[in-house]
């Protein structure tokens, strides 16, 4: 048993045809890189020394078996990486267990209304816990419901979800069908462009421009989700176009000519053959562009960032409040520790939905790719 | 059949009937209300305007389009370009014909924006719905199929609902109430969505598509004729924050209005059936794809024109310093001019103007700069900005000039030396194989890398002693007589192409052949040995000087002239040459000592900025600081001058933050690519990996920073740093750089790593030589775009970074090094520091409010998107030019 973990990990170092005499320094060179992550972990300030320690291993090893070491790097490379999805699971629940276990479900409570009743949240009070005041947020008072911004969050993603579906899907059909090469080739990189303008200089734009537009043009005194989920919808139009038109791209070939040698038009044959075979994938850009939507964290910190209670009524899209997102971005400075745990429980909300529609939105890509060749 | 037949061969008549003229008018028409509607939305043209206040701005866009369109029909007439689509001509002129209509309306009759609005509006309706009465009763030739089909209906269904609603709700009020206690809004609501459906469904395609869209463009056109909803109408409900007012709505219904008005438009004129749903369809999509661009475009033109003006207040720069960076553009321009410029007469004309256009513009531009010199006096170009002293507005003179200052930059000569170094390089084939050998070449190759190694040492022996260890002047005189050693040998190969080429037996050209492989091997060794003998000088603290003369930068230029002479020379002897091989012999020889000359001047730069001591040469001065004055990106912000300074601290900062994060993502990304690609087996763990990655590019940003508070901070002394600022950007950059790395070697052919591996290389050898080489393209785009990306992320540097508004110290990481002789015996405290960065400024202009300079912000912003869209713009072009040389070559 032990022997066959010591070849198995010998494999695993210097592979299946290494050189006689590798595996020492390559052992050496893992060795002392496990001993600095461990060092950094528990001692950070003895790090450095340690990690030079690695380093003039390295070097020696380098120099006397190169390949072995090379693949030792590589290899390192790639737990690192690892490591670095594993340690931000788990710092990221680390940190917000303490107020996982202080505040549990009240995290979620429903706020009362102005004449001390329950206000209403689709019926969910009879699962979710009720606060005792109508406040939501009040670190110095201790209460801590994160509905309110749960709820903008949704908002906000269904008003850009409505803007960026739509134009993303059509933006996507253009590219991939109508567009000739030549525009293609200026059209596709100024969408990419558009998905590179940074998202601080919308929320500059949008706490410039947008929101005295907005008191202009909807009486309204103060910034909106409306006008917040217009600019998310813009900053996620890009991902969906992307991905959207991937898919349709990756429709083969063979089946649109066969729509187009029966006689079918162009948009006959997008509607019946391209979009229902690239579903899917389109699918998938629509739940990245949501993501993306969801993440979004500097335009709607910028634009509405003084709203702090759950809207009212619900579906008010002129009223505001802070979104998971900006809750973070903008209360993190000033906070106090059992704050800064809450905060965590909004960014371990934040990682697991988004990375949960990152894992589903790449299964249907999968799918849909294993689909179109044929062996599903 | 024989129907279709008819069509097929209508359609390759050149003329249109008179049904497609109107229609491809009134889709004319429809863009023109579109791009209105979209004018007034922004408010760029008022809805209340009403005479010349309207008549203008739609008269300049009358004037904009009968300029366009006639310069197209005239060019048209006289052959230059050939428009064969009636479709295209049609609309062409239903664009000018309404855009002079309703400049004509606005000037005779007195009426709103608005109301214009309503009547374009009803006039779409109206052609909308005689198309489809004349294609019904068989007056127009069309194919319409026998129905709409039910996607239709059920869009106009749902439109229907909706104007139910607003029509019952508004005539008849939401409270009374029909028999039963149904509320009457909802009777009506229902019924109009059902009857829309029905009136789209049931008929024959031309009535179903046409009649529904009329009525809908025709309702939306008599609310706002009426003034239903017009200029000042407000609806502002009780129970929700907001409210509506004419000043959105009546913009909005006239964009919706007019896009079901194009579509019925467009697919009518297409006479209805499977052809007209394809029009109509890529009608809409057209007009979206152009609606994205604009939008893209809109953006950063605003961004550039709201901070342009503060961006560049006090921007000016040296003639000289000018000429400097004029010389790399010049080098590329005549690069471009040299293209070959197609064959065609008058497009070869054309190519070729465009081939030498950037050529005379630096030929230009060199003339003005040398224009000031000779006249020394400034060229400026004045203009004001606004800046915000104690919260008030303050408009400040300034202005953008070229001063005839003869100060260089050492910074300025490295960045065009270098640049043109490298470039001639590039082009410098090769020698190899040709001329005469000589054993003593054969010495001089063995010789040279060790002297270069030996001067090395030396350097590296006096830096560890000290400047004079027990009282002997070591670095006074053996640094500067090692110094002068390398400098003067350098010079002496530098010369010896020169005497070999230019005095000698035989013709020059039969010398020039003869001396090849001298060339090459002294101009590198002169390289080799000049850098030694600099770098030198900056280990050893040596300067050796002739009196106040440095001779260090005299040899440098003595070697610049000699190399330039010796590409001069073989320039000449080019011209007089016909044979094929003995022109590649010289052209390569030339461009070498291109290369060289270019070198030596970098590395003039590079003397000066080590050892800080500035060249003066009569008037010409070449020192540490140049003559480029750009307060707002080379200025720290100075609290009480009369002028604001700029944000010097957080360009440094940003380019600190991209650089620390490259530095640890990139080697991590592409490393891992390698492993998960060419060593692991693919299989489930390979999978997982990958989705883990994908999981991690798409995760929020700020949960980046949140990660950095949690982990990196508490172990790196619990402040905001600096370090935790790359780190964290580190971190979100290594998932794309390892993602495109994985897809740029695995696009890599398996018949690449197939033939290396049957020549007998080991696997780590074909990595490294075939398949990396291979798949660097894809791996440097991926790295760029990544870096854009990153160089504009501001949430997680809120939380890691700190975000200080008006910081007036930027941050010093090359001189925060220190040594220690403890643990952890090297430490910086400008790493572990608080500093500024381009995102978090802008950041920090929103959350100081009032207090916050909001023109400081827009050029904040402005020189932001600059940077962040410049990486992305190298990014897309290194991959076009890549993916291009991929395919045909």
């Amino acid at each position: 048993m032990l022997s066959y973990i010591a070849s198995r990990a010998q494999v695993i170092l210097v592979g299946e045809d290494a050189s006689a005499g590798s595996l020492s320094v390559v052992s050496a060179a893992a060795l002392s890189l496990a001993a600095t992550i461990l060092v950094f972990l528990f001692l950070p300030s003895l790090a450095l020394p340690v990690l030079g320690v690695f380093v003039i291993v390295t070097a020696i090893g380098w120099a006397t078996h190169q390949s072995e070491m090379a693949r030792l790097l590589t290899l390192i490379a790639t737990v690192l990486t690892v490591l670095t999805v594993a340690f931000i699971t788990y710092f990221l629940f680390a940190s917000a267990f303490p107020a996982f276990r202080e505040h549990s479900a009240g995290l979620l409570a429903v706020p009362l209304d102005s004449n001390g009743n329950v206000r209403w949240f689709f019926f969910l009070e009879a699962v979710l816990p009720v606060g005792e005041t109508q406040a939501v947020w009040n670190p110095s008072g201790g209460v801590y419901s994160l509905l309110p911004a749960i709820w903008a969050t949704v908002i906000v993603t269904v008003i850009a979800g409505a803007v960026a579906g739509p134009l993303g899907l059509m933006g996507a059909l253009y590219i991939a069908e109508i567009a000739s090469d030549r525009v293609r080739e200026i059209i596709k990189p100024a969408v990419e462009i558009l998905a590179g303008i940074p998202s601080i200089v919308y929320g500059f734009i949008g706490f410039q421009v947008l929101n005295s537009f907005v008191q202009d043009a909807f009486l309204d005194q103060q910034a909106s989700f409306l006008i917040a989920g217009l600019v998310v919808g813009v900053m996620a139009l890009p991902t969906v176009v992307s991905v959207a038109e991937d898919a349709i791209s990756s429709v083969p070939s063979s089946m649109s000519d066969g729509s187009v040698a029966m006689g079918a038009t162009e948009w006959q044959t997008m509607k019946s053959i391209s979009i229902p075979a690239a579903f899917s994938g389109i699918s998938a850009g629509v739940i990245l562009g949501l993501g993306r939507a969801i993440g979004e964290t500097m335009a709607v910190a910028a634009i509405m960032a003084a709203g702090t209670g759950l809207s009212d009524p619900l579906f008010d899209v002129f009223d505001q409040s802070v979104t998971l997102t900006s809750r973070i971005a903008t209360s993190y400075g000033d906070a106090s520790e059992s704050t800064v745990e809450v905060l965590f429980v909004a960014g371990v909300m934040l990682f697991v939905i988004v990375a949960g529609m990152s894992v589903i939105a790449q299964y249907i890509e999968r799918r849909m790719k294993r689909k179109l060749k044929g062996n599903a | 059949m024989s129907e279709a037949y008819v069509r097929e061969t209508t359609l390759v008549t050149d003329d249109s009937d008179y049904f497609e003229r109107v229609l491809d008018g009134t889709v004319g028409l429809s863009l023109v209300s579109f791009v209105v509607g979209i004018a007034a939305l922004a408010d760029v043209i008022a809805l209340g305007a009403t005479g010349s206040e309207l008549g203008r701005p739609l008269l300049t866009l009358a004037v904009a389009a009968v300029g366009g369109v006639g310069v197209v029909a005239i060019c048209d007439r006289l052959g230059l370009v050939s428009i064969t689509s009636q479709r295209a001509t049609n609309a062409a002129t239903g664009v000018v014909v309404s855009l002079l209509a309703l400049t004509a309306l606005a000037f005779a009759a007195e009426m709103t924006l608005a109301r214009l609005f309503g009547i374009t509006l009803l006039v779409q309706a109206v052609a909308v719905v005689s198309a489809g009465a004349a294609s019904r009763f068989d007056v127009a030739d069309t194919t319409p199929d026998p129905s709409a089909g039910l996607l239709a209906g059920l869009a106009f269904g749902a439109i229907g609902l909706i104007f139910g609603a607003a029509i019952g709700g508004s005539l008849v009020g939401f409270d009374s109430t029909l028999l039963a206690g149904v509320p009457t809004w909802v009777v009506v609501t229902l019924a109009s969505g059902v009857g829309m459906t029905v009136v789209t469904v049931l008929p024959r395609e031309d009535i179903g598509s046409t009649l529904p869209a009329a009525l809908i463009v025709g309702a939306l056109g008599v609310t706002v004729t009426t003034a239903a909803v017009g200029v000042g109408w407000q609806w502002n409900p009780e129970t929700i924050d907001g409210g509506f007012t004419g000043g959105v709505v009546v913009p909005l219904f006239v964009l919706f209005g007019s896009m079901v008005a194009g579509w019925a438009a467009s697919k009518a004129r297409a006479g209805f059936g499977a052809r007209g749903r394809q029009l109509g369809a890529f009608y809409v999509v057209n007009v979206n794809a152009a609606l994205i661009v604009t939008v893209m475009i809109t953006i950063v033109v605003f961004v550039a024109v709201k901070g342009i003006g503060y961006a560049f207040h006090g921007f000016a720069i040296g003639a000289l310093s000018g000429l400097v960076v004029l010389a790399p553009l010049f080098v590329l321009a005549l690069q471009w001019a040299r293209g070959p410029a197609g064959t065609a007469r008058w497009n070869s004309t054309v190519r070729q103007l465009v081939r030498v256009t950037p050529l005379a513009a630096v030929g230009a531009l060199a003339a003005v700069l040398l224009g000031v010199l000779a006249t020394g006096r400034t060229l400026d170009y004045p203009f004001t900005y606004t800046v915000q002293v104690n919260r008030e507005p303050v408009v400040l003179d300034t202005s953008l000039a070229i001063t005839p200052a003869l100060e260089i930059g050492n910074l300025l000569l490295i960045i065009s030396g270098g640049f043109l170094a490298v470039y001639f390089l590039r082009k410098y084939g090769t020698l190899r194989n040709v001329g005469n050998k000589s054993d003593r070449l054969v010495t001089v190759r063995r010789l040279v890398p060790r002297a270069i190694g030996g001067l090395l040492l030396a350097g590296v022996i006096i830096a560890i002693l000290g400047r004079s260890p027990a009282g002997i002047p070591l670095s006074e005189t053996v640094g500067s007589g090692l110094v002068l050693a390398g400098a003067l040998a350098a010079v002496a190969f530098t010369v010896s192409p020169l005497a070999a080429v230019g005095f000698g037996d035989g013709t020059r050209r039969e010398r020039a052949e003869q001396a090849a492989r001298v060339v090459s091997v002294s101009l590198f060794s002169a390289l080799g040995l000049l850098t030694t003998a600099v770098l030198l000088e900056s280990l050893s603290g040596a300067n050796p000087s002739l009196g106040p003369v440095n001779i260090v930068p005299v040899l440098a230029l003595v070697a610049t002239a000699a190399a330039g002479c010796f590409a001069l020379i073989c320039a000449l002897t080019l011209r007089k040459t016909d044979d094929a091989n003995l022109r590649r012999i010289l052209r390569n020889e030339g461009t070498l000592g291109l290369a060289a000359a270019s070198g030596f001047v970098a590395l003039f730069g590079l003397h000066i900025a080590l050892t800080q001591a500035a060249y003066i040469a009569g008037p010409v001065r070449i020192g540490l600081t140049g003559s480029l004055s750009w307060p707002m990106a080379l200025e720290a912000y100075k609290p009480l001058g009369p002028q604001p300074g700029g944000i010097w601290p957080a360009v440094v900062g940003t380019i600190w933050l991209v650089t620390g994060a490259s530095a640890f993502a990139v080697p991590l990304g592409v490393g891992a690519a390698i492993f998960l690609t060419e060593y692991a087996e693919q299989g489930r763990a390979t999978a997982l990996v990958e989705i883990a990655t994908n999981a991690l590019w798409s995760t929020p940003s700020v949960v980046f920073g949140l990660f950095g508070a949690a982990f990196i901070l508490p172990r790196l002394g619990g402040d905001e740093s600096l370090l935790a600022g790359m780190l964290v950007l580190g971190f979100m950059l290594l998932p794309l750089v390892l993602i495109t790395s994985r897809e740029a070697i695995k696009s890599v052919p398996d018949e690449y790593r197939d033939a290396s591996a049957a020549l007998g290389v080991s696997r780590w050898e074909t990595i490294r030589s075939v398949v990396l080489p291979a798949a660097m393209p894809g791996v440097v785009t991926g790295v760029i775009l990544g870096v854009g990306r990153i160089a504009g992320e501001t949430a997680p540097l809120i939380l890691v970074l700190g975000s200080t508004l008006n910081s007036t110290r930027a941050i010093d990481v090359i001189g925060g090094f220190r040594f220690l002789n403890q643990p952890p015996f090297i430490i910086n405290d400008a790493l572990t520091q608080a500093s500024a960065a381009l995102p978090t400024q802008v950041w920090a202009v929103i959350s100081a409010g009032v207090s916050g300079s909001p023109s400081m912000g827009w050029a904040s912003a402005f020189l932001l998107l600059t940077v962040v869209l410049g990486f992305y713009a190298v990014g897309i072009v290194t991959r076009t030019y890549f993916r291009r040389k991929l395919n045909y070559e």
